[in-house]
């Protein structure tokens, strides 16, 4: 698999410590890489530097307290990990959810998937060499965060997705802006193909380049994009279906290859998906309530267990939730995808050069705050 | 939440302290305090904007905004400015050379005890130091530029804040801060190869400005072999670079040197290949000759620029282009400090002045490479229509080579990095064969022109 | 041969396209403000610093439960003959623990608002004990921190909210 120079001339591996503080490990992974040459023939992932330990924290907070404690773990796309948590609580306590807090909640998620996807463009595209998609990006994914401070008062740490509910209802004029900024975003994500999509040096970077194959991509346990880059059609919003997203219509977007590529643009083609779904959500807002009602102040469900699992930026995002049947969850774990995904390295790295790495490990699109909680 | 552990108690409150403001009412302004804290006391006094700007709101109609309207008006005065002052200050070649002969005739007639030879150094030596300040001077003028274009293609402002109007003084601020800025480098390093490096990277471009004709009777030299001269020099830089990334003690910093072994001396090929057609057009290696070869008209209003000459003046144009931004170390040619992979490339361990000089120096071969386009491309001093000629030819040149310049800064702000082996092949594969081809190409201009 | 110059011209072509990106973003006016000599005001129900009232407050406990971060602890005044009443002796955020997750907000029962995020963002704090905020009766709302130099208490230097003169209080 790996090349080895001419055995005449006497070479040496070279191990190299990237990260955590090396400018493309987005946060604080830690890559142990021994390189022949440019070529790599090992690489460690090496994790934990952000470990918070979040899951046992949950054990000692009450059921609204730990929704909080969600918002830490996969920063970049707050709602959707409040909506997994909620989701599971609200099996536990068994909780009828108003039509309008669950289009609202959706409509927040995919919003959230916009700027999550817009942070990811940004950032390979710095990974790639290119700087102004970060800045192009970051002006858009601030017109998504000015729509979730108008909602809830927070632009990353959102608290917004409540057992039973969502915290506040949509403010007047905020469907407005939002037509208005997605009408514009349309117009954008072509400009962002443009500028970075189809630019040859890009797609040179890029195309056959970290190629994961589809068997290899399932039995790694991916999940998102990167598993639909490769060309596995799964996504938790069609095939298990959870709050309303089977009353909406949308694609499941598919690479082909399973290239760097391939997940990239399975990105991009989400946020049209997103939206797409936005857009429904808007139209079919319904009046009502946005709060179910006889939520305890604090909640004591039953003894028990569930497991809810939403489609997340990254990917297939899960909670299973014990209840012992005191105010506090017995347990509580999280299938973080960025954590699962991020394994794959140690195969996907192997061979390539120190650039392609980069490119590789920026298109599975980790959160450090989800892989070490 | 009974299970929540008991917060440790605050500190017992002392007695109600002695100032009482009324309740529910702001307390008066505090005066600043001293020191350093009175920066920060002063942001606090900013204007509050009543809403955000969205780039919906602020991009359909920017003739709106009054601080748009200023900046239009401001930009279109400079460049009415600097053409009104060329049109009146003219050539400055010929108040130069006025200026030389004054030297010379001085010394003969006063200093009759000097060698005659004393006269010329010393004229050569106040050029060496003209060329030398423009280096330094374009540096200025060019981070700060580039700091600004690439806001403003980023939607941003850039620095606005040092030296009154658009930060025209961040540069300097900044260089002044890495003047006094601790030269701190790792332990193991090769201490002396280390200082040497930024000095071999910087000597070479300072020597290639050389023969580079700013306009009419305005180069240093007139060296008859200037294209080999200039390509010869910058060659040296390479070295440079290989050795700050060896004498760093840094994997990264060795990685970054290597590549750019690879990178420099592979460019090198096609961009003098791509020159041949011009110089055998020419008949001349040298830069001044090359450019007045390319003075005057077809058609009495048509440039003779070397661009122009149907297809050969276009091939080697985009290969020389592309070659230069190579040879620059830039984007999207930078991967031997590819920020991304390499945090810093050659230069990771370098600080203070020795890594300004690395930063120079791209600078510096920034406005070579525009020169040096400017002269083989764009007849160097000539005007684009007879009647503009009254504009001096050192104008002509300032316009062209800066018209370059940004697109260095436009091509790096918009382009993704290659990748080393890719860059490779693009060079080897692609831009040398073509620069062959476009010799062949030219055969029969060089037939039609000299015979 | 022809997939050749096509492959050329496709790649000049998708390289213009993304230079005429760039050109024409530079002429369009920058999104950003010049930060601290123009502010954005931010919206309505923005979570900035958390802003206390003593006067209104009836010391129900009610937030110190919803906080899930512990950050706020307070204490009863109390009758001569130490029975509890419902105003509040001393009331303290430390802001090192705050989450800004509104719950404490929510939680409050007093109309209007006793304890309630301002729209302050710029919430600064020279040193870490200035991160407890405490407040008495006749506080000003941003409260006073306890200098463990000095052994006394403070009201916290600079203008702590400068962002809003009313704060938005619900």
């Amino acid at each position: 698999m790996i090349e080895t120079h001419s055995s005449s001339l006497k070479t040496d591996q070279m191990f190299i410590n990237l990260g955590p503080q090396h400018p493309s490990t987005h946060g604080v992974l830690r890559l142990g890489i021994t390189l022949d040459g440019e070529v790599i023939v090992k690489a460690e992932p090496d994790v934990g530097y952000l470990h918070r330990g979040t899951e046992k924290l949950c054990e000692v907070r009450g059921y609204h307290h730990c929704v909080v404690v969600t918002d830490r773990w996969d920063y970049v796309s707050a709602m959707t990990n409040n909506l997994v948590f909620c989701l599971a609580a609200e099996k536990l306590m068994g909780l009828e959810i108003p039509a309008r807090a669950n289009y609202l909640r959706v409509a927040m998620c995919e919003l959230n998937r916009i700027a999550s996807h817009l942070l990811f463009f940004g950032t390979y595209g710095i990974d790639i060499g290119a700087f102004t998609p970060f800045l192009h990006a970051f002006r858009e994914r601030e017109m998504v965060l000015d729509l979730f401070e108008m909602v809830c008062g927070a632009r990353m740490t959102y608290n917004y997705i409540r057992l039973g509910g969502v915290m506040a209802d949509a403010p007047p004029g905020w469907a407005d802006k939002t037509s208005e900024f997605l009408k514009y975003f349309k117009t954008k994500l072509r400009e962002y193909d443009d500028l970075l999509s189809f630019n040859p040096i890009f797609l040179d970077r890029t195309k056959k380049v970290g190629i994961i194959t589809a068997e290899q991509a399932l039995d790694w346990g991916l999940s998102g994009p990167n598993l639909r880059g490769s060309g596995v059609s799964y996504d938790v919003r069609k095939t298990f279906p959870y709050s309303i997203y089977d009353k909406l219509d949308f694609k499941v977007c598919v690479g082909e290859a399973g290239s760097c590529w391939d997940r990239y643009y399975v990105r991009m083609r989400e946020m049209a998906e997103s939206v797409k779904i936005v857009e429904q959500c808007l139209a079919a807002l319904p009046s009502g309530d946005i709060m179910a009602k006889g939520v305890a102040k604090i909640p004591t469900p039953l003894p028990g267990e569930a497991y809810a699992h939403v489609e997340g930026a990254r990917g297939d995002l899960g909670i299973y939730l014990v209840s012992d049947g005191t105010s506090c969850p017995y347990r509580l774990h999280v299938r973080a995808p960025s954590y699962i995904n991020l394994a794959i390295l140690q195969e996907a790295l192997v061979g390539l050069r120190v650039a392609d790495m980069i490119a590789v490990l920026g298109s599975i699109d980790i959160v450090l705050g989800e892989v070490d909680r | 939440m009974a299970e929540l552990a008991t917060p440790p108690p605050p500190p017992t409150p002392a007695p109600a302290p002695a100032p009482k403001p009324p309740a529910n009412v702001m307390p008066p302004e505090k005066a600043v305090p001293a020191g350093i804290r009175k920066v920060f006391a002063k942001h606090t006094e900013g204007t509050l904007l009543p809403n955000r700007l969205w780039p919906t709101d602020v991009w359909p109609n920017p003739w709106k905004s009054a601080s748009y309207r200023r900046g239009a008006l401001v930009l279109s005065a400079l460049i009415l400015a600097g053409t009104g002052a060329a049109f009146f200050l003219r050539e400055i070649g010929v108040p130069l050379a006025a200026l030389r002969e004054t030297l010379h005739r001085f010394a003969e007639a006063n200093l009759p005890q000097v060698p005659s030879w004393a006269a010329e150094a010393v004229w050569i030596l106040a050029k060496a130091l003209v060329v030398l300040h423009i280096i330094l001077f374009n540096g200025l003028f060019l981070v700060w530029w580039e700091r600004k274009i690439s806001a403003h293609m980023q939607s941003r402002l850039g620095p606005i804040f040092t030296g009154k109007w658009h930060g025209v003084l961040q540069t300097a601020a900044d260089g002044i801060k890495l003047l006094l800025k601790e030269d701190a480098a790792p332990k193991e390093k090769d201490s002396w190869l280390h200082s040497l490096a930024p000095a071999l990277v910087f000597v070479p471009v300072l020597i290639c400005f050389t023969p580079v004709p700013w306009g009419r009777d305005l180069e240093a030299a007139n060296l008859d072999a200037g294209v080999l001269y200039i390509f010869a020099w910058a060659g040296l830089s390479v070295l440079g670079i290989v050795l700050a990334g060896w004498a760093s003690a840094n994997k990264y910093s060795l990685l970054g040197g290597l590549r750019s072994a690879a990178q420099f001396v592979s460019y090198e090929l096609p961009r003098s290949f791509s020159l041949v057609p011009l110089i055998a057009i020419a008949g001349s290696l040298s830069l001044t000759k090359i450019a007045g070869y390319q003075e005057g008209y077809w058609f009495g209003f048509f440039p003779k620029w070397f661009l122009f000459y149907p297809v050969v003046g276009q091939i080697s144009f985009v290969i020389f282009l592309i070659a230069s931004v190579a040879e620059t170390n830039r984007t999207p040619f930078d991967i031997a400090e590819a920020e991304s992979e390499l945090v810093g490339g050659f230069h990771t361990e370098y600080s203070g002045m020795k890594f300004s000089i690395f930063f120079l120096t791209e600078y510096a071969y920034v406005l070579l490479a525009s020169c040096l386009l400017t002269t083989f491309f764009m007849g160097g001093g000539a005007a684009p229509l007879p009647f503009l000629s009254v504009l001096p030819s050192w104008f002509w040149f300032l316009g062209k080579t800066l018209f370059f310049m940004f697109c260095f800064l436009w091509f790096r702000w918009t382009f993704p990095r290659f990748k080393i082996d890719r860059l490779l092949d693009f060079n080897w594969k692609f831009l040398l064969p073509w620069s062959f081809v476009n010799i062949v190409l030219a055969l029969p201009y060089i037939y039609l022109w000299k015979l | 041969m022809i997939g050749y110059f096509q492959t050329i011209y496709r790649g000049f072509a998708d390289t213009f396209k993304g230079l005429a990106v760039t050109w024409r973003h530079l002429f369009k006016p920058s999104i950003t403000v010049n930060y601290p000599l123009a502010k954005l005001k931010p919206y309505e129900r923005f979570r900035g610093a958390l802003l206390f009232d003593a006067v209104t407050c009836i010391g129900c406990n009610l937030c110190v439960k919803a906080c899930p971060s512990d950050c706020i602890a307070l204490e009863n005044q109390k009758t001569p003959e130490g029975k509890k009443i419902a105003k509040v002796n001393w009331y303290s955020i430390d802001f090192g623990k705050c989450n800004f997750c509104r719950l404490c907000e929510e939680a409050c029962p007093t109309k209007p608002k006793s304890v309630w995020h301002s729209l302050d963002y710029e919430t600064v704090f020279y040193a870490r004990n200035q991160m407890s905020r405490i407040w008495q009766q006749g506080n000003p709302w941003m409260g006073t921190y306890y200098d463990a130099g000095e052994k006394i208490y403070k009201t916290p230097e600079g203008d702590q909210i400068p962002i809003e003169e009313i704060p938005s209080r619900r």
